[in-house]
């Protein structure tokens, strides 16, 4: 399981090095359990503020929408129903993507999401996960630098990193800060799902970085506003008139 | 034909120079943004269409600029960190299985 957005859990929920590595399910407690009835369901208003809000992203969001187009030219058309569940989830975490086989599905959690532009950026930093596990054989749960080099492009252009979500972590900087925030994020995603120290976790990063930074799929530039995704889908929906030319 | 209508060399090399740019540039990568190779291409451009009937090819350059033109965006010189499938994963569209343990 892929830890998306939110901060991690706290030291109090790490487990000790002798038990296995659950891959950051147990954050996710509601997954794999048959779904409640639809009328206990509609009762509860996070559920059904969850769906509205991903229905907005999905409609409306130039994110979504060049990651969703992406996605259906390589062969993985993404189904509201079948690859997106709202679900409750421990901790602060605010969404994961599942790679497991047939549950591949990105979760959202519906107690923890609770604004629209935070639905955006999840879905954006899910959906970019999502396409890398269409588009490569990323080995999820085996290769930390796979999961490092998604963890670095999810945080580099799902938007999790501008300077007014930085400044609203009391985090300060401003040359270059960019590639700080995609580190430390990309890190401590990695931790909150893997068993492993904090020095491999970095490790890993630092080796990948470079090439995953760079790696702007399918967005082409790094998108730093809904103008600038809209840009981007426009350039990557003319990308066959370039193809056909070279 | 230039991979592109020469209109969106302009415009890129407008947006380059603009202000936000620059700042999400700097923010981004510590460094202000060079923007003189649109306004290059944007000649190239528009070059080739005035000479169109005698020129046989696009200008190289007007290919090399942005790898989001070329179609591709992967970092240049840097090695790929996994391999690219040439399918889909093949359960992307099973059903859910809802009673199969984490």
């Amino acid at each position: 399981m892929e830890h998306g957005e939110g901060d991690s859990p706290t030291a109090a929920e790490k487990k000790g090095a002798a038990e296995e590595d659950d891959f950051g399910y147990r954050l996710f407690p509601d997954r794999n359990k048959k779904p409640q009835s639809f009328l206990v369901r509609s009762l509860f208003t996070f559920h059904n503020r969850c769906q509205v809000m991903l229905r907005m992203t999905l409609e409306t969001n130039p994110y979504a929408q060049l990651l969703l187009e992406a996605m259906k030219q390589s062969g993985c058309t993404v189904f509201n129903d079948r690859h997106f569940s709202c679900e409750n989830c421990d901790g602060c975490v605010s969404g994961g993507f599942d790679a497991a086989t047939s549950q591949a599905g990105i979760v959202l959690c519906q107690n923890n999401i609770r604004q629209q532009s935070h639905m955006n950026r999840v879905v954006t930093h899910e959906l970019i996960h999502a396409f890398d596990h269409c588009r490569a054989h990323v080995d999820w749960f085996k290769n930390v630098k796979h999961l490092a080099c998604s963890e670095i492009r999810a945080a580099n252009l799902s938007g999790d990193c501008t300077l007014m979500n930085e400044i609203a972590r009391f985090k300060f900087g401003l040359k270059g800060h960019h590639q700080i925030c995609v580190r430390d994020r990309a890190i401590r995603s990695i931790l909150a799902v893997r068993k492993i120290s904090k020095e491999t976790a970095e490790k890993a990063v630092d080796e990948v970085f470079d090439a995953c930074f760079n790696d702007l799929e399918p967005f082409g530039r790094i998108p730093h506003s809904k103008a600038d995704a809209r840009r981007a889908y426009r350039d990557f929906q003319n990308r066959h008139r370039y193809n056909a030319n070279l | 034909q230039p991979p592109r209508p020469c209109e969106d060399y302009w415009g890129e090399w407008k947006h380059c120079r603009g202000l936000r740019h620059a700042f999400h540039h700097y923010y981004a990568h510590g460094e202000l943004p060079s923007c003189g190779r649109w306004r290059e291409d944007y000649e190239a451009c528009r070059a080739w269409e005035r000479h169109r009937a005698a020129a046989a090819q696009v200008p190289p350059g007007l290919l090399r600029h942005s790898p989001a033109a070329r179609g591709c965006s992967y970092g240049e010189g840097y090695a790929p960190v996994w391999t690219l499938r040439k399918r889909p994963p093949p359960d992307w569209y099973l059903p859910l299985d809802q009673d199969k343990p984490n």
